[in-house]
């Protein structure tokens, strides 16, 4: 399918379903999402970050944790990525909390080359001795069973690292796309799929749907924890074109499509108006702006209008805080 | 048999270039080998099993370096058993059906071991593999209706599954074959217009996307005496121009790799990959990119015919 045809048929949907209302078949529960302002990069969050994740409930004592951050491509003055002080923040509170194992995987989207990525010298740099990086897109996976039925895929191949974590904490990056609207934690999944089975791009995932793919891994994988870096995000033309958008905050939640819209909200769009954020909500709690319970900042102070291209410009809604 | 040679007797068959300065390659391949696993293949990262691409690489750095066959015979092996009916080799013994876009660079270690019988079946599976096509779109000044290779079967054609294709095409004399025709179309059409290659589009809306020095390097090889140097010279000048910004081993090693194929000065390159593979610690050590360096640094013209 052409990309102009997809996203008109992208928008009608997107029209449709804001017509429709929710038509979710899971029940209504509290998903607590928590705001952690974060100025700018300088900072060590960690103390904070571990408060969130224990008030959260999170266990970690004992586990071996993956940290799962969205390393797309390097360019040196975009946005693009999430940046290395939110991963090593992350990690290190995984480590005050008594994770046995940290390790930050990733299997990039477009970089082939792991030096771009979690081998770059200076992620290693930042990051305590104890916390592995691991490339994802050279190595073993573990083939499961693809728990839904959109790509028609019959099973995903995970990366071995992965599948053997006992955690599962996925730490995406702020931004716009310019196929999907926005790309935060659920669209983070693609980089747990190695790239030596996939590709660079991972374009299976592309001819069976991007929004089929992204549902699919969500109701295939298991994520225990999320952290969307909306330090500074990206607007526009994304997930790779588009200009830096400060935010100064991290979204840090244990559901995933509660991150995805509440960011999606602070970000200017309505989630309910995202196709792939709203059929998640079929099978994922935290899509309705009821059942998000807001803690630490007010989201007010966060609240932005990210340009986005023309074409999902009718997903926009608000204001929401 | 041309790979049944030793380590150094490399410098003196090539009168061509410049003897190496530093006498290490042995100690380079002792240290690839100690990664090789018992049942024959080759991680990608200490501590995980056998993958084709790092074995492949590696059969391919010690028929560069001269290393006798006896080394490479158990890579071989693995490697042998990991070829499918159709002449396809997958990721791994596991997983035969995935990664098949790794058929290519079988074929180049069949060739250069002169296993024929696998790869006439390799080429043929190469030949039918096909990348598919699409209309054109005007956010991307590139012609989506030619065919290269895909990584995976059903998808779309990028930059490195054609190069490594075309390379094991050419080295085997298939050229002139129209897949090989259009493979370098492909290519050509994917050259970012001031010089190098990204992985796949060059540009997105009259934007031109950053060149990547791994597919760069990969694309020029696949490319050398196989298009008119004038549609290469500025990729090979981008490359030379800004080679002290190439920091990585891979793109390093292509670095080298490219401009050795190309006849060029790859001097101050060559020194910094030395030193950066003479340091690398072992958690970081791609297996595959380090045997990637050696060929780089073996002189030996691997990809190239």
């Amino acid at each position: 399918m052409k990309r102009r045809q997809f996203l008109k048929d992208a928008t009608l949907l997107a029209n449709a379903v804001a017509l429709s209302g929710i038509a979710q078949n899971v029940p209504s529960e509290p998903c607590p999402v928590t705001l952690l302002a974060m100025a700018d990069y300088g900072r060590d969050l960690s103390r904070e970050i571990a408060a969130v994740m224990s008030g959260d409930g999170l266990q970690l004592k004992g586990k071996k944790v993956l940290l799962k951050p969205n390393f797309v491509e390097a360019h040196p003055e975009r946005p693009i990525n999430t940046h290395i002080a939110v991963i090593a923040s992350a990690a290190h509170a995984c480590l005050r909390l008594g994770a046995a194992e940290v390790v930050v995987g990733e299997a990039s989207g477009h970089r082939r080359d792991p030096w771009f990525s979690v081998l770059n010298p200076s992620l290693r740099g930042i990051l305590d001795k104890k916390v592995k990086c691991v490339d994802l897109n050279h190595g073993d996976a573990v083939s499961v069973t693809n728990a839904g039925r959109r790509t028609g895929l019959p099973v995903f191949y995970v990366a071995k690292p992965v599948a053997g974590a006992d955690i599962l904490i996925s730490m995406p990056k702020m931004k716009t796309h310019h196929w999907m609207a926005v790309t935060l934690c659920l669209k983070n999944l693609f980089g747990i799929l190695p790239g030596v089975y996939y590709g660079w791009p991972k374009n299976l995932l592309h001819f069976r749907g991007i929004d089929n793919s992204i549902l699919d891994l969500a109701r295939t994988i298991k994520v225990h924890y999320n952290i969307i870096d909306g330090v500074v995000g990206m607007e526009g033309d994304g997930p790779i074109m588009g200009k830096a958008k400060p935010v100064g905050t991290l979204v840090l939640s244990l559901f995933p499509l509660a991150a995805d819209a509440t960011a999606a909200r602070l970000m200017g769009f309505d989630p309910q108006r995202i196709p792939y954020l709203f059929q998640a909500g079929r099978f994922l709690p935290g899509l309705k702006q009821q059942d998000v319970v807001i803690r630490g900042e007010k989201p007010a102070r966060f609240a932005a209008q990210f340009d986005c291209p023309e074409e999902f410009k009718g997903m926009r809604g608000g204001p929401f805080f | 048999m041309r790979y049944n040679t030793f380590v150094l007797n490399i410098l003196t068959q090539q009168p061509s270039t410049p003897p190496n300065p530093n006498p290490d390659l042995a100690n380079l391949i002792n240290r690839l080998t100690s990664f090789f696993l018992p049942g024959g293949g080759c991680p990608y990262y200490k501590g995980r099993d056998s993958s084709a691409e790092p074995t492949f690489l590696a059969a391919l750095a010690l028929f560069a370096s001269g290393a006798p066959a006896e080394r490479a015979k158990p890579l071989l092996s693995w490697v042998q058993t990991l070829q499918n009916m159709d002449g396809s080799v997958g990721v791994n013994p596991g997983h035969r059906g995935q990664g098949l876009w790794l058929t290519a660079q079988a074929a180049i270690v069949f060739h250069h071991y002169e296993l024929k019988e696998n790869l006439k079946r390799a080429q043929d599976f190469l030949l039918s593999l096909r990348s598919i096509t699409i209309s054109n779109d005007p956010r991307l000044k590139q012609d989506n209706t030619l065919a290269g290779w895909p990584w995976v079967p059903g998808t779309f054609g990028w930059v490195e599954p054609t190069a490594w294709s075309l390379i094991a095409l050419h080295l085997s004399g298939q050229a002139g074959h129209p897949r090989a025709v259009e493979g370098r179309k492909l290519l050509l059409d994917r050259r970012i217009p001031s010089g190098g290659w990204n992985y796949g589009n060059p540009n997105l809306d009259d934007k031109e996307l950053l060149p990547f020095w791994d597919t760069t390097g990969l694309a020029l090889t696949a490319l050398c005496g196989q298009a008119e140097i004038d549609r290469l010279r500025p990729s090979l000048d981008l490359v030379e121009k800004k080679q002290d910004k190439i920091e990585s081993l891979c793109g390093l090693a292509w670095a080298v790799i490219c401009l050795h194929s190309h006849g060029r000065d790859a001097g101050r390159l060559r020194t910094r990959l030395w030193n950066l593979m003479g340091s690398m610690a072992e958690e970081d050590l791609h297996v595959g990119n380090f045997a990637l360096g050696v060929i780089a640094l073996s002189q030996k013209k691997v990809f190239t015919a």
